[in-house]
C-alpha cells in the first residue's frame, strides 16, 4: 500500500465514522464535535485531491463560521449535563432502513456507470484561475452567480437581524 | 552561505536512497512532528521567562532570579511542578470533551508552524495558499476553547468561553483583512512569493501609509485573537477567576498554557512575514556595502530577532494599557477597526493597481 | 488492491449522504437536524469536487459549484440559527414537536 492510499482510508474512516457519530450522539455538544470533526475529514478530501483552495474556504466558512454558530447557539438554548431523548425504536428502524436502501440503490447505480473521464487537458486550480473566472463575463464566467450570491449573502445578513432582534415591546416587558 | 537547506537536502537525499518512498515518507511526518515538539518546549521556556523578565523590567522590579543563574530555570522549575500535579477532573464534567480540549488547541497550534518560513529555504510546505491556509486553521482553536467552557460544568468558565469565543470570531476579520491588503500588493498567497516580493525592502515600508496602517490593525486584532492583556477578558482573573480554563490543572493546563505562548509566535512570525520581510535582511536602496554586511547575518537570526521583537511589543502593550469591558471591546472591532481595515483594503487596492508603491 | 478512483470517493459521498438523511429523519432537535443538512451539504460538495478532479480536469465549474454551496449554505446556517434562537425565546425548547399550533 502507498501513502496516498493509506491516508484516504484514514480520511474516509475519520468522515464516516465521525459523521455517524454527529448523527447518534446523545449529548448535543458532543455531536457538534463529532460533526466539526466530520467536516474537517472532508477538508482533508480537498486537500488530498489538490484543491487546496476549497480545503481553506472549507476550514474558514465551517469551523471558523457554522460550527461556531452551532455551537453558540447550543449554548444559549442547552443545558449543561442533559441529554437528548432517545428517538423511538421504530423510528429509528425505519430510518435505518431508508437511509441504507437509499445507499445500496445508489451505490448499485454508480457502480454500473462508466464513467468516462474527459479529454482536456488538465486546469490548475489557483486561486489567480479561481479569481478570473468568478469575474469573468463570457459565457464560461461565473460573474451572475458571484452577484447573485453576494445579494443572497446580504439578504440573509438583513433577514437575521430582523428574526433575532428583540422588539422595543419584549424588551420593556 | 549560512543555510539550512543543505542539511535537509542531505537528510532528504539519504532517506531516498535508503527506504522506499512510503517509509520515507512516514519518517518526515515523524522528524518534522519532533522537529516542531522541541520547538514548542524551547519556545514555552523562553517565552515565559521573557514575559516575566520583560513585565518585571516595566516595573521597576527584578523578576525571577533565585533558580539558576539569574533565574534561568526558574520556568523549567515551574513546568516541572506542573507536570508532577494532579490532574483533576470535576464532577458533573464531560470527560471526553474535557481531556480532549486541551489537545485540540494544541494541535491547531502545530498545524500553523507548517506554512511559516524559518529561513531561507527552511520551510515544511510551502503550499500555494499559505496565508489563507494560516488564516483557516487558526479558527480551529476557538472550538478547542469553547469546548474546554462547556464541558467543565462551571459558570465562570463557560461565560470565559463564550467571551473568548466572540472576541476570536469577530477580531478575525479585521487580522484577515490587513493580512489581505498585503496579499493585494503581492498578487500571491504563496509564502516564498511574499517574502521574495520583499527582496528591496519590506512592505512597511514598501507600502506606505496603508501598509503601517495594516500593520497596526494586524498588530491589535492578533493580540485580541491570541486572548492576551488588553483584551484578556476570555480568563479576566479578577471577574472571572481564570476564565475558560478555571477548571483545569496539571498537564492539561500546562497544554494550554504552551498553546497561548506557541499562538503568540505564530502570529507574530505571521506579522514579520507579512509586514518585516521574514527571513529578508535589512536592505537600504543602492549601499552595496551595507547591503553586503547585512547578507552575512544568517537569515534564522533575522527571522527570530524580528519576531521576537514583535513578541516584545505584544508584551508591552500589556503592562501600558488597562483591559477593556466587553461592551467596549466589541465595540473597538466593529465600530472602528472593521470600517477602518476595510476602506484601507481600498486604499491599498488603488495602490496596487495605479503602481504607486515602490 | 485497485487503484483509489472515483467510485472511491463517490462511495464516501453517498454513505456521508444517508448518514445525513438518517441523522435528519431520527433526530427531534432543531440543531440536531440542522447539523445532518450540513453533512448533506458537505457530502454533495465532496462529488462536485471529486467530479471535477476525475472527470473534467480541464475545467473549474465543480470547483463553482462547490464554493456557491458553501456560499448559500453558511447562509442557510446563519437564517436557520436566527430562527432557531427566536423559537427558544418563544417556546422554551427547539423541539420540532413542541411547535405544533399550526398543525390542526
Amino acid at each position: 500500500m502507498e501513502a496516498k492510499e493509506i491516508i484516504f482510508y484514514l480520511l474516509a474512516a475519520l468522515t464516516l465514522g465521525s459523521g455517524l457519530l454527529a448523527v447518534t450522539a446523545r449529548k448535543i455538544f458532543r455531536a457538534a464535535i463529532f460533526l466539526l470533526f466530520s467536516l474537517i475529514g472532508i477538508a482533508g478530501f480537498y486537500f488530498w485531491l489538490q484543491y487546496e483552495f476549497i480545503a481553506a474556504v472549507q476550514i474558514v466558512v465551517y469551523v471558523g463560521g457554522i460550527v461556531v454558530l452551532i455551537i453558540f447557539s447550543i449554548f444559549l438554548t442547552q443545558q449543561a449535563g442533559t441529554d437528548l431523548p432517545n428517538p423511538p425504536l421504530r423510528r429509528i428502524i425505519f430510518s435505518a432502513l431508508a437511509a441504507l436502501f437509499g445507499l445500496i440503490f445508489s451505490w448499485m447505480l454508480i457502480s454500473q456507470h462508466p464513467f468516462k473521464p474527459g479529454a482536456e487537458s488538465p486546469v490548475a486550480v489557483s486561486v489567480a484561475n479561481i479569481g478570473s473566472m468568478m469575474l469573468n463575463v463570457n459565457d464560461t464566467g461565473y460573474a451572475l452567480p458571484f452577484e447573485l450570491v453576494s445579494i443572497l449573502l446580504l439578504a440573509a445578513m438583513v433577514g437575521c437581524i430582523v428574526i433575532a432582534i428583540k422588539s422595543r415591546t419584549e424588551t420593556a416587558n | 552561505m549560512w543555510s539550512l537547506s543543505s542539511i535537509t537536502d542531505i537528510v532528504q537525499t539519504w532517506l531516498g536512497s535508503t527506504f522506499n518512498p512510503t517509509i520515507a515518507l512516514l519518517l518526515q511526518f515523524v522528524m518534522a512532528g519532533l522537529l516542531v515538539i522541541t520547538l514548542f518546549a524551547v519556545l514555552g521556556l523562553v517565552l515565559v521567562f521573557m514575559e516575566r523578565k520583560v513585565s518585571a523590567y516595566m516595573q521597576v522590579r527584578i523578576g525571577p532570579n533565585r533558580v539558576g543563574p539569574r533565574g534561568y530555570l526558574q520556568t523549567a522549575a515551574d513546568t516541572l511542578k506542573l507536570l508532577m500535579k494532579e490532574g483533576l477532573v470535576p464532577a458533573g464534567a464531560d470527560k471526553f470533551l474535557f481531556n480532549l480540549a486541551p489537545y485540540v488547541v494544541m494541535i491547531s497550534a502545530m498545524l500553523l508552524m507548517a506554512p511559516i518560513a524559518f529561513a531561507k529555504d527552511f520551510q515544511m510546505w510551502d503550499l500555494n495558499i499559505g496565508v489563507l491556509y494560516v488564516s483557516s486553521v487558526s479558527s480551529i482553536a476557538v472550538i478547542g476553547i469553547l469546548m474546554a467552557g462547556w464541558s467543565s460544568n462551571n459558570k465562570y468558565s463557560l461565560l470565559g468561553a463564550m467571551r473568548s469565543g466572540a472576541q476570536i470570531v469577530s477580531y478575525e476579520l479585521s487580522a484577515g483583512l490587513s493580512i489581505i491588503s498585503i496579499v493585494i500588493l503581492v498578487g500571491s498567497l504563496k509564502i516564498s512569493d511574499i517574502i521574495a516580493s520583499q527582496q528591496d525592502g519590506w512592505w512597511i515600508f514598501k507600502g506606505h501609509i496603508p501598509a503601517i496602517i495594516a500593520f497596526v490593525i494586524f498588530l491589535i486584532a492578533v493580540t485580541a485573537e491570541t486572548n492576551r492583556a488588553p483584551f484578556d477578558l476570555a480568563e479576566a482573573e479578577s471577574e472571572l477567576t481564570a476564565g475558560f480554563h478555571t477548571e483545569y490543572s496539571g498537564m492539561r493546563f500546562a497544554l494550554f498554557f504552551l498553546a497561548e505562548y506557541a499562538n503568540i509566535f505564530i502570529v507574530c512570525a505571521i506579522g514579520a512575514t507579512l509586514f518585516l520581510g521574514g527571513w529578508m535582511p535589512f536592505h537600504i536602496g543602492n549601499l552595496q556595502a551595507f547591503n553586503h554586511i547585512m547578507d552575512y547575518i544568517p537569515s534564522s537570526i533575522w527571522f527570530f530577532g524580528k519576531t521576537f521583537f514583535l513578541i516584545f511589543v505584544i508584551m508591552w502593550f500589556r503592562w501600558t494599557f488597562p483591559r477593556l469591558r466587553i461592551d467596549q471591546l466589541l465595540n473597538l472591532e466593529w465600530k472602528y477597526l472593521l470600517p477602518i481595515s476595510m476602506f484601507n483594503v481600498l486604499l491599498v487596492t488603488i495602490m496596487a493597481i495605479m503602481k504607486w508603491h515602490f | 488492491m485497485e487503484q483509489i478512483g472515483l467510485q472511491h470517493i463517490l462511495f464516501v459521498s453517498i454513505s456521508l449522504f444517508f448518514i445525513g438523511v438518517y441523522g435528519f429523519l431520527t433526530r427531534r432537535n432543531l440543531i440536531t437536524m440542522l447539523m445532518s443538512v450540513e453533512l448533506i451539504l458537505n457530502s454533495v460538495n465532496l462529488n462536485f469536487i471529486a467530479f471535477n478532479k476525475y472527470l473534467w480536469a480541464g475545467r473549474l465549474d465543480g470547483v463553482f459549484f462547490a464554493i456557491f454551496i458553501i456560499a448559500i449554505a453558511a447562509c442557510e446556517a446563519a437564517v436557520a440559527i436566527a430562527i432557531i434562537i427566536n423559537l427558544y425565546r418563544s417556546h422554551k425548547s427547539i423541539d420540532v414537536e413542541s411547535a405544533a399550533e399550526m398543525k390542526y
